[in-house]
């Protein structure tokens, strides 16, 4: 990427490995484009350290803080020696006027971001709790490319993990999923859920929400 | 329609007669429009009211790009309206176009980041107050994470956060002290089951609290609130004993049984660390040799070293053993009594799932069907989901099916 030399001066900031860039919950203002290295991005859940994604050359990150200040979601930690563009929120316009190639970049994370958002609140303006679960797995399934809908699938996902997604109490999340296993729909498993026939999922949760509004 | 000769970079020209579908809802394509003549409609469903909104595509307007980029299906149909002429740029087109104009990209990075925080917003509401998550104890718990894997430098810059952020936080003080510890070159630490008790840890929250008094403990303390158990209940453990010691009451009426003081007696075993008793003790019981393990469980018991995390976890470890010798040896009162002082004693500890299932088994041997069935059930509740969730799933079939 060609960005001068005294855009670096003026933004950049290294890291030295193992060196945390921000964390979890820590307020944020600035967002963060990757010059060189690698940054790796993780999370605790269930008071475990679980890796969400390693960022290279190119990529940027922490760019919700453009949108507004709000707790990080997610720790990033620089897994080598990294370059990084630091940004800040309040520069966002004059930066972006300057670095088309940054601001293409944002716009293809933020139309991900965008459908993202607006695939979970479909999820969260179902009413039925049982439909509410059934779509985020059929959420987690159209999300990977990889999965032959057409046959059982099987997704890496918890109980806790379905309930944060549907809004629902982990209580209740697992209530739903328990009787769906018990209906045989699903299986369970310590870190996963096989689903039998995601189809059927997909069918039965979209004709409940064109019912919904009618 | 018609593809017209390529436009100045190789870009397509398509034109379209009145009422055409340049593209339906939920189709995948990667081509980006930009409307050159004619008229577009777009129109898509509201999310939360399945109200239809129609808007109008102006001239030199992009359409189609968010789905193109984000490499998801259009979530919304285009329509000509009259004779129409668009070109179509595939998004490596796209790129090339926009870097040349700053200003397209800006602006559409505007009305992007507009969108988004919009549905984020309404993605909040929707969730509403249901989440009370304070960022600040969040934030120290990050902290206190890092402090307990021993990864001091991560947890140094934890509490440097909150200090900076919180500096009248209520974990304030106890975050200071771990960063002055840590400057002062202490060692992670060994345990932590006193230090926490001080005077900045955090009070009991809502959901238990449990979790900062467990260095070693993986389930937190949400975890557990399904059972019997429940956090008021662990801050007083008389609580806790009443519910199971009524059970115990009505489960088995004769005395067939050595009673509880059976645990004080040590035997002649010989002198040992709990690790090397431990080693013995399960050599042992996969022996099946039940009574031989059950004395070097107790003997553990009896040692009551909890000084390193690893003698606790063997302290904890020998209790639920032990219990599970007693289930072997029949003597099903007695390990119902050591079973709910793990519940009791170790409510934070690995075998409180275990341990509840023991009891569902115990309950389940003398067909108490229903109160096997609530054992197995708080188990099913538990997480994480392990083998054990999808066991207790099994009994609690074949207990219904019955």
């Amino acid at each position: 990427m060609d960005l001068d030399e005294k855009f670096f001066e003026k933004f950049g900031v290294e890291y030295a490995p193992n060196e945390i860039i921000f964390c979890e919950w820590e307020p944020g203002n600035e967002f963060y484009f990757i010059q060189s290295g690698k940054v790796r991005i993780v999370k605790l859940i269930q008071n475990r350290e679980k890796n969400l994604d390693v960022l290279t050359e190119g990529d940027v990150f922490g760019e919700m803080a453009i949108l507004e200040e709000q707790p990080r979601s997610a720790t990033a930690i620089a897994l080598d020696h990294v370059k990084l563009l630091k940004l800040h929120r309040d520069n966002f316009d004059t930066l972006m006027a300057g670095n088309p190639q940054l601001a293409y970049k944002l716009l293809v994370i933020f139309s991900k971001r965008i459908y993202d958002a607006k695939r979970r609140l479909m999820i969260l303006l179902l009413e039925e709790p049982q439909l509410k679960v059934m779509d985020v797995l059929v959420m987690l399934a159209e999300q990977d490319p990889h999965l032959d809908l057409q046959s059982e699938i099987s997704l890496n996902v918890t109980a806790k993990d379905v309930s944060r997604w549907a809004g629902l109490t982990e209580d209740d999340a697992q209530k739903e999923l328990t009787h769906l296993s018990r209906t045989d729909k699903i299986e369970l498993f310590g870190d996963r859920i096989a689903v039998k026939k995601i189809r059927e999922f997909q069918r039965l949760v979209a004709s409940r929400r064109k019912n919904m509004f009618q | 329609m018609s593809n017209g000769a390529g436009g100045p970079s190789g870009i397509i020209t398509r034109t379209y007669k009145a009422g055409s579908i340049i593209y339906f809802e939920n189709d995948k394509s990667e081509y980006i429009y930009i409307l050159k003549s004619g008229k577009v409609v777009l129109t898509s469903l509201k999310l939360d009211t399945g109200e239809e909104v129609k808007e109008e595509v102006r001239q030199g307007e992009f359409f189609g790009v968010k789905s193109a980029l984000g490499k998801y299906p259009r979530e919304e149909t285009a329509q000509t309206m009259g004779n129409t002429m668009v070109l179509v740029l595939t998004p490596a087109d796209f790129e090339r176009l926009v870097l040349k104009n700053a200003n397209v990209v800006r602006k559409m990075l505007r009305v992007f980041s507009n969108q988004l925080r919009r549905i984020v917003k309404m993605e909040r509401s929707v969730l509403g107050e249901g989440e009370i998550v304070n960022p600040d104890a969040e934030l120290f718990k990050i902290g206190e994470y890092y402090y307990k894997a021993g990864i001091l430098k991560h947890a140094q810059y934890a509490y440097k956060r909150y200090m900076e952020y919180y500096p009248d936080g209520e974990h304030a003080a106890l975050a200071m002290k771990r960063i002055r510890g840590i400057d002062a070159g202490e060692p992670a630490p060994a345990d932590l089951g006193a230090h926490d008790a001080g005077p900045g840890a955090s009070p009991a929250r809502p959901s238990g609290g449990g979790d900062d008094q467990s260095p070693n403990e993986s389930s937190g303390p949400a975890d557990m609130i399904d059972f019997d158990v429940s956090p008021e209940e662990r801050e007083a453990p008389a609580t806790a004993s009443t519910s199971l010691e009524n059970e115990m009451d009505d489960f088995l009426s004769d005395t067939g049984s050595t009673g509880p003081d059976d645990f004080s007696h040590t035997g002649t075993m010989d002198d040992g660390s709990p690790r090397e008793l431990n080693d013995a003790a399960d050599a042992s019981f996969s022996k099946r040799n039940y009574t031989t393990a059950l004395k070097l469980y107790q003997k553990i018991i009896s040692l009551d070293r909890r000084t390193s995390p690893d003698e606790r976890k063997l302290f904890e470890k020998a209790h639920f053993d032990a219990g599970r010798c007693l289930i072997e040896l029949g003597r099903h009162k007695d390990a119902l009594e050591i079973l709910s002082r793990v519940l009791r004693n170790f409510s934070n500890s690995p075998y409180v799932k275990s341990a509840i299932f023991h009891i569902g088994t115990i309950f389940e041997s003398v067909n108490q069907k229903d109160k096997a069935i609530s054992y197995y059930n708080k188990v099913l509740n538990m997480s994480p989901k392990d083998k054990l969730n999808s066991e207790a799933l099994n009994k609690i079939k074949q207990l219904q099916g019955r």
